[in-house]
């Protein structure tokens, strides 16, 4: 079965909980095939936590769930070692973090300390408690969620921290059909619980490791690096797309790419997928803030100036 | 050189332009130098040219050249082609002994065969640098510069005219400038390019170049916007200021009246007469005999003229000729009468076509043409003449002053007012040398050496008692040809040596005419004077003092070569210095005839004006419209063109940007952040159908994938057909 009737099957068996939120999806399937993390900020109730528990249960993974409160400890996240007094020993008790699929919600709820501890242990996919490291299986796919930063009693990340997300999405409320769809569905059944897994956890690896094979032309990667290049130079922008940025541009381009079907990258994916990956990693100056310019218009502004590259051009 | 990618055949087009930007460097090299036989040069580099079109390695071309030189050192030196033992010998002995000349520093007495060889060497090397400036730098810019340069400044400071040189340099030049642009092109984009569309890209080259070069072909010439600045060039090199009284101004011209001397004259390009003759010749037509310390006057004269019928033999008093020299030929055509004819020096017969008498003045070598007793003036006539034979330095150095009889006394004749410097002057310059002849070149020499500046204007007048001679010697130091020559006269006759002031035409410009010959101008700026003076045993010969001209008398330098006498090196460099000098600086702007056609073509345009502005008008609204128009046209064209063509991945790309191209042209514009899908979404929403998203998808896999076989072209080049066939309708 070819790689793109595969993700078809899960993007599917999501569509069936989830109503007009492909998108949404097929986004998170990248992020998940390209290795990366996502997080979704919108507002209560539009369906963030099930979008999570859909995909957890359509490719048969362990799935944990970590609600974070103002007074949620790091020990909370990772895990604790327990003094087992049978034992007479220390035993390694772990946190929520260790598992494949993680929805992190609310992050902005709680201590920074405790977002802390969570972004490490997402960069470095491994957790640290008394000096013992321990590795996190992989899969491993944090899906953290955020309440649009101005409501109050919130801890908002730090903007440096947010590029150890691939992508920041927004669910957005569903149009109005779709909205009478979701309530004549939950009028039936609890949808969420028939899904059924369509993908294991070893076909997983096989697709994560098929995103490395997808071409990424000379010029296409041109492409992506002017794209960044144009963000450092926007007056707007205070702080713009770092390398690691392109990086992560190029590898959800491929990942997305699989996705579609093709084993290559075309400038479509490029411009499609930079909003979500540029979006997060720009650090606006305070007088874009004041003229309410958002970051996702830059990333369209600059969007609109790069040429895309559609003929050779021969660099010496 | 073998990393030549380029065509053979542009190649040969490319060095056949190459060639004659060579030639145009080799043509004044015949023309102002003694080099004869210029075509074993043409030949070599032909030779040369053929050699590396033809890739012949190192070791064949390099031999076969050698060979190619010996023979043709042989034939110049031999005038034979079938080498003999003797002549071998001789050459390579000749050859050979130049390398210990070479050895001791004695650049003066390389052997003229050796020249020959050094200068074929250069060419050698010449030849070698154009083909690696057109094949491997593929930049030609600097050469032709270099070419343009030297034929520039060689029409500028010599008599060589660069007329015609000039515009077959232009065309020549630009063409190959434009061609290897092309192909340096082509090389940057690193595509190799078929003569097909090497010859349509170099077509828009080809087409200025030749228009351009056909209009200024028939273009009149103009006028020069600003006055020659040459000469104020020289002035200020010179670094002079005003100097002088000179308060008249004459015309430049022949008046016999030379009895005031001095003051700027103005230029006087009116032609006089036209002469065909094979050598550029110094043109008498008088002497004088007496200084007045103003000027010169005729005195005493003693016989009556002499009557001569046309095509008799004159004797002349000019008198070392030699019986075995060739007689030539001088075609004159007067075009101003003037009251003496010109002639020559050794003129021994003078043909007229009229049935004239001829009367000739022995004591100042006057000619002039009667015809039933009365004066007339001579429209054309021709003249055969001796060239002189070389005059022998051996026997000029073995000229004493006791060799003199009694009968040069007039030609020694000065004013008693002649200030004592001059005598002095004369004195200290003559002292030194021995022989008459080496006393005259010592004084002709004199004012090449100190100070004295050539210029026709700021010539002072010598008012009151001030002798001619004196001011300019002492005072002015700056005159012209009357100046020089009357002073080394005065110069001459104050060391005791005869001689006498002789006036006429300097040589004048020459061009080939029609018929091949070399047809001299002598215009009013040409007329001159010059000095004669009279050596024992030889008689009178001709002396140029006047610096910038040069002394028309060839020397035997015929003496045993004898480096303990430094008196040759320098008298050869000095006849060097005077060929290499400027022949006449009164030079004037040869204004060219107005071309027939050209004026016939504006005379019609004045009479139909109008309605030649209105053929201009629609025939630039018909070519407007058929350019704006070209969406509906051009891709009927290309389609054709495209079915011929076999079908794969290049093909379609080509394709994709015609189709490209010409939505464009009918308006779907594509902006430069558009992708390729998103813009065959625009142009499928417009004409319907998924043809463009379709052929985008084929082309993005290609372009962006790298998947370029495997696809239906054929189908793809019918869709292709119809989208563009719906796009330009």
């Amino acid at each position: 079965m070819s790689h793109e009737l595969v993700i078809e099957k899960v993007l599917s068996n999501i569509d069936r909980v989830m109503i007009g939120k492909r998108d949404i999806a097929e986004l998170s399937m990248t992020a998940l095939l390209a290795g990366g993390h996502v997080l979704l900020e919108d507002v209560p109730g539009v369906g963030k936590t099930m979008m999570v528990k859909a995909l957890a249960r359509s490719i048969g993974a362990t799935f944990k769930r970590i609600q974070f409160t103002p007074d949620l400890l790091p020990s909370d996240v990772l895990g604790v070692s327990i003094y087992n007094p049978k034992e007479m020993e220390f035993e390694f008790r772990p946190g929520p973090i260790i598992g494949n699929i993680v929805l992190a919600d609310e992050i902005n709820r709680t201590s920074p300390k405790t977002q802390a501890a969570l972004l490490e242990s997402m960069e470095e996919s491994s957790v640290t408690i008394d000096g013992e490291t321990i590795r996190i299986p992989q899969p491993f796919f944090v899906m953290a969620t955020q309440n649009p930063i101005e409501y109050e009693g919130t801890y908002p990340l730090p903007e440096a921290q947010l590029d150890r997300f691939l992508f920041k999405l927004r669910m957005g409320y569903p149009k109005r059909l779709e909205e009478v769809e979701v309530l004549v569905r939950a009028e039936k059944s609890v949808p969420i619980d028939e899904l059924e897994p369509v993908l294991s956890i070893e076909d997983l690896t096989v697709l994560q490791k098929a995103v490395k094979d997808v071409d990424v032309d000379h010029s296409v990667k041109a492409y992506m690096v002017d794209c960044a290049a144009e963000t450092r130079l926007n007056p707007y922008v205070y702080l713009g797309v770092s390398p690691r940025g392109s990086l992560a541009l190029m590898k959800s381009c491929q990942a997305y790419a699989l996705i579609k079907g093709r084993t290559f990258v075309t400038p479509d994916d490029v411009k499609y997928l930079a909003p979500f990956v540029f979006g997060h990693r720009i650090i606006l100056k305070p007088e874009a803030k004041y003229e309410g310019i958002t970051t996702t218009e830059i990333v369209e502004r600059i969007l609109a100036k790069v040429s895309v590259p559609i003929d050779r051009v021969r660099t010496r | 050189m073998n990393e030549g990618k380029t065509d053979i055949r542009l190649l040969l087009f490319m060095y056949g332009l190459a060639f004659i930007l060579l030639w145009e460097w080799l043509l004044p090299v015949g023309e102002l130098t003694d080099t004869d036989h210029l075509s074993i040069f043409l030949y070599f580099t032909g030779l040369s040219f053929i050699f590396g079109l033809l890739r012949f390695r190192w070791w064949i071309s390099i031999p076969l050249k050698v060979i190619y030189l010996f023979f043709a050192l042989h034939y110049v030196f031999y005038d034979t082609i079938f080498i003999g033992r003797e002549t071998v010998n001789t050459l390579l002995a000749d050859l050979s002994s130049n390398f210990s000349i070479m050895a001791v520093g004695d650049w003066e007495n390389i052997t003229n065969p050796f020249r020959t060889v050094l200068f074929f060497v250069l060419l050698w090397m010449t030849i070698y640098l154009i083909r690696h400036w057109i094949e491997v730098r593929k930049s030609i810019l600097l050469f032709y510069a270099m070419t343009v340069i030297f034929i520039a400044v060689l029409d500028t400071f010599s008599s060589y005219n660069a007329d015609g040189a000039i515009f077959r340099i232009m065309i020549s030049g630009l063409l190959l400038l434009g061609l290897l642009t092309i192909s340096k092109l082509a090389e940057k984009h690193g595509r190799k390019l078929s003569v097909g569309m090497f010859i349509s890209l170099s077509l828009p080259v080809v087409f200025a170049v030749f228009v351009s070069g056909t209009l200024a072909s028939f273009m009149p010439e103009q006028e020069p916007a600003w006055a020659d600045p040459i000469p104020f060039l020289k002035s200020l090199v010179n670094g002079d200021s005003a100097v002088g009284s000179g308060e008249s101004i004459s015309q430049s011209g022949y008046d016999p009246d030379d009895s005031k001397l001095g003051g700027s004259f103005a230029q006087d390009s009116t032609v006089v007469f036209k002469a065909v003759v094979p050598k550029k010749q110094y043109w008498r037509i008088e002497t004088k005999n007496t200084y007045t310390s103003k000027g010169w006057e005729q005195n005493r004269i003693y016989s009556d003229p002499l009557s001569i019928q046309p095509g008799d033999l004159l004797v002349d008093d000019m008198t070392i000729m030699s019986e075995d020299n060739e007689l030539q030929t001088a075609s004159i055509q007067m075009k101003t009468p003037l009251p003496y004819l010109v002639y020559p020096y050794g003129t021994s017969t003078i043909h007229t076509a009229l049935d004239v008498e001829l009367n000739y003045q022995p004591e100042n070598g006057r000619y002039w043409a009667r015809e039933d007793g009365v004066r007339i003036e001579l429209e054309s006539y021709s003249i055969d003449f001796t060239e002189y034979d070389l005059y022998s330095l051996k026997a000029l150095r073995e000229t004493y002053p006791e060799q003199y009889g009694p009968e040069v006394a007039q030609y020694l004749q000065l004013p008693e007012n002649v200030p004592d410097r001059v005598r002095e002057l004369a004195m200290s310059i003559t002292e030194t040398e021995e022989s008459v002849y080496e006393k005259v070149k010592k004084v002709e020499r004199y004012f090449g050496r100190n100070g004295f500046v050539y210029d026709q204007q700021n010539v002072a007048i010598p008012q009151g008692d001030e002798d001619y001679v004196d001011q300019f010697l002492f005072d002015t130091k700056r005159g012209y040809c009357d100046n020089f020559s009357t002073s080394m006269v005065v110069l001459l006759r104050a060391a005791d040596i005869p001689a006498r002031w002789a006036k006429g035409f300097a040589p004048g410009e020459g061009k080939k005419n029609s018929r091949g010959m070399t047809e001299y101008t002598i215009t009013n700026n040409e007329a001159h004077s010059w000095v004669e003076a009279y050596i024992p045993k030889f008689g009178w010969m001709p002396f140029e003092p006047t610096i910038g001209f040069s002394n028309p008398t060839q020397i035997d330098y015929d003496i045993e070569l004898d480096t303990s006498d430094p008196q040759i090196p320098e008298m050869e460099e000095q006849i060097r210095q005077e060929q290499e000098l400027i022949e006449t600086p009164e030079r004037v702007q040869q204004k060219s005839n107005a071309n027939s056609l050209w004026s016939a073509v504006k005379d019609f345009g004045k009479k139909y004006k109008w309605l030649l502005f209105i053929c201009l008008a629609v025939t630039a609204l018909i070519f407007r419209s058929i350019y704006s128009n070209r969406g509906k046209w051009l891709p009927k064209l290309l389609i054709k063109a495209n079915r011929t063509k076999k079908s794969d991945w290049e093909q379609f790309t080509k394709q994709y940007k015609i189709l490209l191209k010409q939505l464009d042209r009918i308006g779907l514009k594509r902006s430069n952040n558009m992708t390729l899908s998103e813009y065959a979404n625009l142009v499928d929403s417009h004409y319907g159908g998924g043809r463009m998203g379709r052929l985008t998808k084929v082309y993005e896999q290609g372009f962006y994938g790298g998947y370029t076989t495997n696809q239906d072209w054929q189908a793809l080049k019918e869709m292709w057909e119809s989208l563009i066939n719906s796009a330009s309708g």
